[in-house]
């Protein structure tokens, strides 16, 4: 080994054929004191840590530090992005929903733990390092395979290469060699760097083309890689397409549709104003309200005409809103303000004085199921005025409440209130009443005038107009509800008595 | 060194008192370096050429289909409403579950100390690494305009001013997919790195030399290396374990945390990890029975080791279908109508069919692993595990579809129908997944060389030193 003399010495290292000689000579060399050892094997020999006295590594903490960032940089990244930069609330859950952010949080813990036990493996490990002085003699290929070597290193305090020779050859080791520097070129070949720029050059190309198609600015056309959405699909008029089996892409009504306007409209059915009459007093109006119906187009009147609820009659009817409501309104006004002022048109317009629709049980049924379920919340069950609404208002805002009229008043009695004025009043509403022109059908609110009229005659009849046949049992009814009444007004008498002590 | 074998040739027989050999007729370190080397060293055969070509030729068409698919959109597939997860996710499950089995061999019969993993762990977390390369590609195309897959990342976007959805399932599985490929990647090739480093010093040939030579990062075997190698190795099975059981967890929420009849139930993520684990070692088994005959390594991946993989068969297997009767026995005891219509629709609907394929291939069939007969004759597991393979796609079918099928309105009621362009992926998806396993059997050592050895270093000290002393 002499002729290695010029070339500056590394270490020693011998050749070791089986696990249990390499641990003997490691447990050797470290009770002689040798501190900068190192030994190398196929596989990790269990016990050469304690042979060679081989420091536990820090691996672990670096693991758990970068497991512990990557918990907190998953939490706050979440809470940032769909809490803070961009709050919005999914599925009702709290801005900060932190069970919906745990598995994104848990798998970042564990993908930077094990970029932490990955890199931190090969950081401490001094790893990658293609060039070792080791590795220049060929006999050490065999660590990879089935040979065991023992090293010491030439910067240990005690080296000396003499000793150290003496001491492999007392382990029993047939192969002793002094770990010299490598001679070899250092350079790396040329068609490496070739090909490294070469994908380097390559790889910048297509940033550097996109880069300058977003930063500058052009005439043409934009380009399009993917079309995306610019471009619709969507078939013209009169064009032929393969989707449908007449080949027509311009589709057919479906059957039973009705355009807008077409529809065929009795219109004093549908107002409830004689139409006829109406020509004649006011043309113009009559004209309009026509129209109204015939053509709903918003522009008319520059408003939006509400949604409609039923297919026949909503949108029609809430522009007789506009037309009757607005001047009922102003009149109204007029009145309270100027009794001597022209009659309102509510006056002047001529009603339909008789329900269009023929009078039956199943009519006046009809109409009893939707007053109670339009109109018997304010005006009562039995018209009376007083339904929830009323009592509630009377309740919290007795001074500037306006109680719902009383239905069985003698001023909406049929002949001074006619039914085409009371259909009016349901379907547009009347000073603070609403309209409900847009929940009810026509028909439901002709049934409605209908259960009204009986509503009216029921509270005002006396025992008389009741078929002799009811009579007795009415009678009998009567004077039990009178007596109940009477009992419990006592007990609330005798109730209110005892009580004042507590007030 | 010789190295006498206690049970014989047939290492399944337990005596007590011994250790039943896991590397068979070996005599030193040497041969087992041989072995393996001699798989990637000596000139492909027939067989693999023929393989390869087949396999790549289906990987050539699964990325015409692919191109297709994005040229024309996404209904080229059978996917209609309602069924708008069709084959694509049904896939994209299959593959993840099958890409269980590798990491799970890896980290978690590590932790356990089982060192039979040894000789197969390293194509195991190969596959699983291909199989999740498989399925990745499923949902990054099913996305619609796959050219903007890229948004469900995190990233500043000055487009869009705005950041993903972390509150959806989908995203979830987003980031548990990558990241269980993004370790299982590192994992593989950390393990790979001393086995690289041993091609490298087999290697003639300069530029082959050089290529190992920058893959192996410089490794020379030093102590100091290999005692944090170690610690790095225990630190990422123990972090890979807990990544296996929350990746399908976290891919059975894309349907439990939905409120579709038949999805929404808290079984699925056990359910589902269950059937990955024993999807994913059938597919182990499929492909390495062929392959330790054609690749010579027979006394290194043995009879025992087929053996006990057939038995975490036969285990999930049972899981699987407790799962199965325990999904009914909740759609019958919850009282709810819409789930218990999902459940008799699912067995006796218009996927009947599917259904008791299911059934049959992934209940009835790994029963028969209570054989000993089976468990250790190759081709016998080889066509159960065939079986398993399709039944563990039909069960995916089964989910996917037989939900979706049923709407809640029946006039939106559909049947799934899938367009060649389905046929094709799924096929190709085959291609992809071969293609790269049968890449990995030429050039990279296809057996854990390092850990066989210290498990026969074992077994040599155990020989000297007797048994009973440790
Ligand atoms: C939201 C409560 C409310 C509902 C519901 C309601 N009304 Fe009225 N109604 C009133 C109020 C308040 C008045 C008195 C308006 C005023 O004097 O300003 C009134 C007045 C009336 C009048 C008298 C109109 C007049 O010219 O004096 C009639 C008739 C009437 N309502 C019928 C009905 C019918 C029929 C219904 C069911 C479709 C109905 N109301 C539903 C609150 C209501």
């Amino acid at each position: 080994m002499s002729e290695n003399n010029e070339k500056k010495v590394h270490g020693i290292v011998a050749e070791y054929t089986s696990v249990d000689s390499l641990l003997n000579a490691c447990r050797r060399v470290r009770d002689a004191g040798y501190k900068k050892t190192d030994a190398f094997a196929p596989f990790a020999v269990h016990g050469i840590e304690k042979a060679l006295g081989i420091k536990p590594t820090v691996l672990p903490w670096i693991v758990f530090g970068c497991g512990a960032v990557g918990a907190i940089v998953g939490l706050t990244m979440q809470i940032w992005m769909n809490s803070i930069d961009y709050p919005y609330i999914i599925s009702g859950k709290p801005m900060i929903s932190l069970p919906a952010f745990i598995p994104v949080a848990y798998e970042l813990t564990i993908l930077f733990a094990a970029f932490g036990a990955f890199f931190g493996m090969w950081a401490l490990n001094g790893l990658p390092r293609f060039s070792n002085p080791i590795f220049t003699d060929p006999r050490f290929d065999r660590v990879t395979d089935d040979r065991f070597f023992l090293y010491i290193d030439a910067k240990d305090e005690q080296f000396d290469e003499a000793g150290v020779r003496q001491l492999f050859g007392d382990t029993g080791t047939e192969y002793i060699q002094t770990v010299v520097d490598d001679d070899s070129s250092s350079k790396v070949p040329k068609g490496f760097f070739i090909a490294w720029a070469a994908v380097i050059g390559l790889s910048v190309i297509p940033v550097l083309v996109v880069l300058k198609m977003r930063l500058t600015k052009s005439s043409l056309p934009r380009f399009h890689v993917f079309f995306d959405m610019d471009f619709s699909p969507a078939k013209d008029a009169q064009q032929t397409t393969t989707l449908f089996a007449d080949g027509r892409a311009m589709r057919p009504d479906v059957a039973g549709t009705v355009a807008r306007g077409d529809m065929l409209i009795d219109m004093d059915y549908m107002t409830g104003i004689d139409m006829e009459a109406l020509t004649q007093v006011d043309a113009r109006r009559a004209e309009r309200l026509v129209r109204s119906f015939a053509d709903p187009s918003p522009q008319q009147e520059g408003e939006q005409p509400p949604v409609a609820d039923t297919e026949e009659t909503s949108a029609p009817a809430e522009k007789t809103a506009e037309e009757t409501g607005v001047q009922e309104e102003a009149t109204g006004e007029t009145e309270s303000a100027a009794p001597a002022a022209a009659p309102s048109v509510m006056d002047t317009t001529p009603w339909l004085t008789q329900n269009p629709l023929p009078l039956n049980k199943q009519l006046l049924e009809r109409g009893q199921t939707y007053f109670g379920i339009y109109c018997s919340v304010c005006h009562g069950l039995n018209g009376g005025g007083n339904g929830l609404v009323n009592r509630r208002a009377q309740k919290i805002l007795a001074t500037n409440w306006i109680p719902p009229s009383k239905l069985n008043q003698p001023t909406l009695a049929q002949d001074v209130y006619p039914d085409g004025k009371l259909f009016n009043t349901i379907s547009n509403g009347i000073r603070k009443m609403p309209g409900y022109a847009a929940q009810i059908t026509t028909r439901d609110r002709w049934a409605i005038v209908a259960y009204v009229r009986a509503l009216q005659q029921s509270q005002n009849a006396s025992i008389n107009e009741v078929p002799a046949a009811e009579r007795e049992a009415i009678l009998k009814q009567q004077a039990e509800v009178k007596k109940q009444l009477e009992e419990q007004a006592a007990a609330e008498a005798a109730q209110a008595n005892a009580e004042p002590g507590d007030n | 060194m010789s190295l006498a074998i206690p049970n014989g040739l047939d290492n399944t027989v337990e005596r007590p008192g011994e250790r039943a050999p896991l590397v068979l007729g070996e005599t030193d370190y040497h041969e087992i370096t041989e072995t393996v080397c001699q798989v990637a060293e000596r000139k492909p055969s027939t067989s693999w050429v023929i393989g390869f070509l087949v396999s790549f030729a289906l990987l050539q068409w699964l990325g015409i289909c692919i191109l297709y698919l994005i040229y024309t959109g996404v209904g080229v597939w059978g996917n209609r409403s309602p069924i708008f997860w069709g084959w694509p996710i049904v896939n994209f499950v299959f593959w993840v579950g099958i890409g269980h089995a590798g990491t799970l061999i890896s980290a978690i019969l590590f932790l356990f100390r089982q060192e039979w993993r040894t000789s197969i762990n390293r194509a195991a977390e190969a596959m699983t690494i291909f199989a999740v390369a498989c399925a990745g590609t499923f949902p990054g195309i099913h996305v619609g305009r796959a050219w903007l897959a890229f948004w469900l990342a995190p990233y500043p976007s000055l487009n869009l001013w705005m950041w993903p959805q972390f509150r959806s399932p989908l995203l979830w599985d987003v980031f548990a997919v990558s990241t269980y490929g993004t370790v299982s990647l590192l994992f593989w090739y950390m393990g790979m790195v001393p086995d690289l480093a041993t091609f490298r010093d087999r290697s003639k040939n300069k530029w082959r030399r050089m290529a190992y030579g920058i893959l192996s990062l410089g490794w020379s075997g030093s102590s100091r290396h290999w005692m944090r190698y170690e610690k790095a190795y225990a630190l990422l099975a123990a972090l890979a374990a807990p990544l296996v059981l929350s990746v399908n967890t976290i891919v059975s929420f894309d349907f439990a945390v939905s409120q579709v009849p038949g999805w929404h139930t808290t079984i699925f993520p056990p359910y589902f990890v269950a059937g990955a684990i024993f999807s994913g070692f059938a597919m182990v088994l499929t492909l390495m029975i062929p392959s330790r005959k054609m690749l010579g390594l027979e006394k290194l991946i043995t009879i025992r080791h087929l053996d006990n993989m057939c038995k975490i068969i036969l285990a999930t297997g049972s899981m699987v279908g407790l799962a199965y009767g325990t999904e009914f026995f909740i759609a019958w005891y919850g009282q709810v109508q819409e789930e218990k219509f999902a459940f008799i629709n699912r067995a006796f609907g218009p996927y009947w069919w599917a259904y008791w394929t299911m059934v049959t291939c992934n209940v009835i069939s790994p029963q028969l692993f209570w054989v000993k007969k089976f468990r250790t004759t190759p081709w016998i597991i080889f066509i159960i595990t065939i079986f398993v393979n399709i039944g563990m796609w039909f069960e995916r079918f089964v989910i996917v579809v037989t939900s979706l099928s049923r709407d809640y309105v029946p006039s939106a009621w559909a049947y799934f129908s899938p367009t060649w362009v389905d046929w094709s992926m799924l096929i190709g998806s085959f291609g992809l997944f071969m293609t790269l396993f049968l890449l990995f059997c030429r050039l990279m050592p296809v057996i854990n060389m390092a850990e066989t050895k210290s498990t026969l270093a074992k077994q040599i000290h155990l020989e000297e030193h007797g048994y009973g002393n440790h």
